[in-house]
């Protein structure tokens, strides 16, 4: 925060701080023109802000001890006593907590509600913990299989959609339906499914260099084959062939 | 304002300077996150948008098996409303020992170094903060963002291969960020589920999320995928689900799967993990470490094999 003397037209100095009571500075500036002095008040909830980025206004005159702001501000550590202007303020703010308290509490009881017993496999311990937990084997879902599109899906196309798992649907459609938009569609048929699991934003794989891929432990291949296409865009390259593979290679084993 | 003064034209003249040095400690405090980062090699992240999928036990474990593989392992709890991880390491009670160059981290099992926010309370106590503004979301943000911060920059991690991260649950909107930004190179995100769909929804969020954050997610662990019976040994199915289809449709590696132990799950809970790397369930952790660190290695794994 900076202060101007609209006299001088210039900034006022940061000359010092003082804490005139507790929770609160004073923060002391100065025209460096016309010698005008100006002091700024802080409440305790902008004290407390301040003191919470771990920094002192005007600089430190001594380093910072190691977890200074954490052991500084947790309650149990805390020095007893407080001022009357903090008090004054706390008072206040403590009358919107309970509001907010409250609400907290409010909302949290629909969200116990939800909890539902898992009744397969009752009497198992483990049944009941996975119950508590919120998680639930709740299997296929029932609900609405309609897909709500700006595009026309085919039928083969709708029902191979409709085959996934319903958590990954919402993204799979997400997916082809960008694809499409990208490439101009109206349909989403099954060779535009198809296509767009292969699409790589431009870049074609030859057959060998797809083979050679295959090397590639399965759990790094994702990371292996988003690199090699990285690096043949870097390149200007639009098709990762066998060459392209070999410059990959020489260019890895630098890192050996 | 005096009258025939434009502000917009005084501030256009004048050259700003940071005389309250508020920027440069900032700027300072970051420095010093990067000179202690600077000695671990490997910073990873364990996350799930989930809560109750069993991170703070992957993180745990996967410490565990990092260090059993001869590394040298520094594990970070910034869980700080419910840490657990002294807890389940045997370290409840213990404290970081302040010195003038920072705090020395208490050594829990296999030389894991551990930093939680357990070691300033007391027993069951609840993180409470003093002020008027204990209960401000706002504040508590850039508090929390803070304390994380002196977690990074005041802990002497010393030379580390591997500092692992445990996120709280529910970190997909503060967290990673934050992390990211206290931790230019990051590795990258371990994230944690269960096949239940109901985690998996969730989970794949935060998978976008922290890759909109420019974190690389390394892959994912599906947690109490079967139970062991702790009896016979004989793993069952415990939630149905399909947890391939999600990384398949994420582009990301499924990197194991660990089943509910409740064997393994006990010594934690007491205080004495178990620690025998021939039992099964500890086996597969290894096996998700040797992928991670594969994963971490990837350019020396595709200049052998490509």
């Amino acid at each position: 925060m900076k202060f101007v003397c609209l006299n001088c037209e210039t900034y006022m100095s940061f000359e010092k701080v003082e804490k005139p009571a507790e929770g609160s500075l004073g923060v002391f500036f100065g025209c460096p023109s016309c010698g005008a002095k100006f002091s700024m008040v802080t409440n305790p909830g902008e004290t407390q802000m301040v003191s919470s980025l771990g920094v002192q206004l005007g600089g430190r005159t001594v380093a910072a001890e190691p977890f200074e702001m954490t052991r500084g501000t947790l309650k149990e550590e805390a020095l007893a006593g407080k001022g009357q202007m903090a008090a004054y303020l706390n008072e206040k703010l403590q009358a919107g907590q309970q509001a907010g308290a409250s609400a907290s509490a409010t909302a949290a009881t629909p969200s116990a509600q939800k909890k539902e017993e898992e009744k397969s496999g009752a009497g198992c311990p483990f049944s009941a913990m996975v119950a508590q937990m919120g998680l639930t084997s709740s299997g296929s879902q029932t609900g609405s299989s309609s897909i709500k599109s700006e595009f026309t899906w085919t039928p083969d196309a709708k029902e191979r959609l409709e085959r996934l798992p319903s958590f990954v649907k919402p993204m799979v459609q997400s997916s082809i339906e960008a694809y499409a938009r990208r490439q101009g569609y109206t349909t989403i048929t099954l060779q535009v499914m198809d296509d767009s699991k292969n699409d790589t934003n431009g870049i074609a794989w030859t057959p060998d260099a797809e083979k050679r891929l295959e090397n590639i432990p399965d759990f790094i291949r994702p990371m292996a084959r988003r690199e090699i296409e990285r690096m043949a865009k870097e390149r200007g390259a639009t098709t990762i062939t066998a060459q392209v593979m070999d410059e990959a290679k020489e260019k890895f084993m630098k890192f050996m | 304002m005096a009258p025939g003064k434009d502000l917009k034209a005084i501030l256009g003249k004048l050259q700003y300077s940071d005389d309250a040095k508020v920027v440069q400690q900032i700027t300072e405090q970051m420095k010093q996150v990067q000179a202690r980062m600077a000695g671990i090699k490997h910073k990873l992240v364990v996350m799930s948008g989930k809560g109750g999928v069993g991170k703070s036990m992957t993180t745990v474990n996967l410490a565990l098996a990092f260090a059993r593989q001869g590394y040298r392992v520094g594990l970070l709890d910034v869980d700080l409303n419910g840490p657990c991880v002294p807890r389940m390491l045997g370290m409840h009670g213990q404290s970081l020992r302040m010195t003038q160059e920072g705090a020395l981290p208490p050594v829990g099992p296999l030389g894991v170094k551990v930093g939680s926010m357990d070691f300033f309370l007391h027993a069951a106590s609840p993180v409470r903060w003093k002020g008027p503004m204990d209960l401000s979301p706002v504040w508590l943000g850039v508090m929390e963002m803070n304390v994380i911060r002196e977690f990074l920059a005041d802990i002497i991690w010393g030379d580390l291969d591997f500092l692992l991260t445990d996120l709280p649950p529910g970190a997909a909107a503060d967290k990673p960020p934050v992390m990211a930004g206290f931790i230019p190179d990051l590795a990258g995100a371990i994230v944690v589920t269960t096949a239940s769909e109901v985690a998996s929804d969730v989970v794949q969020k935060s998978v976008t999320y922290a890759r909109d954050m420019g974190i690389r997610v390394l892959g994912m662990i599906e947690n109490m995928s079967q139970y062991r019976c702790p009896s016979c040994g004989v793993e069952h199915e415990l939630i149905e689900g399909n947890t391939e289809a999600m990384c398949e449709a994420l582009d990301i590696p499924l990197l194991g799967r660990i089943p509910f132990d409740r064997t393994l799950a006990r010594t934690f809970d007491k205080g004495a993990p178990l620690l025998d790397e021939q039992y099964p369930t500890i086996r597969r952790y290894q096996e998700i470490a040797e992928r991670v660190s594969a994963l971490l290695d990837y350019r020396k794994v595709l200049a052998e094999k490509l």
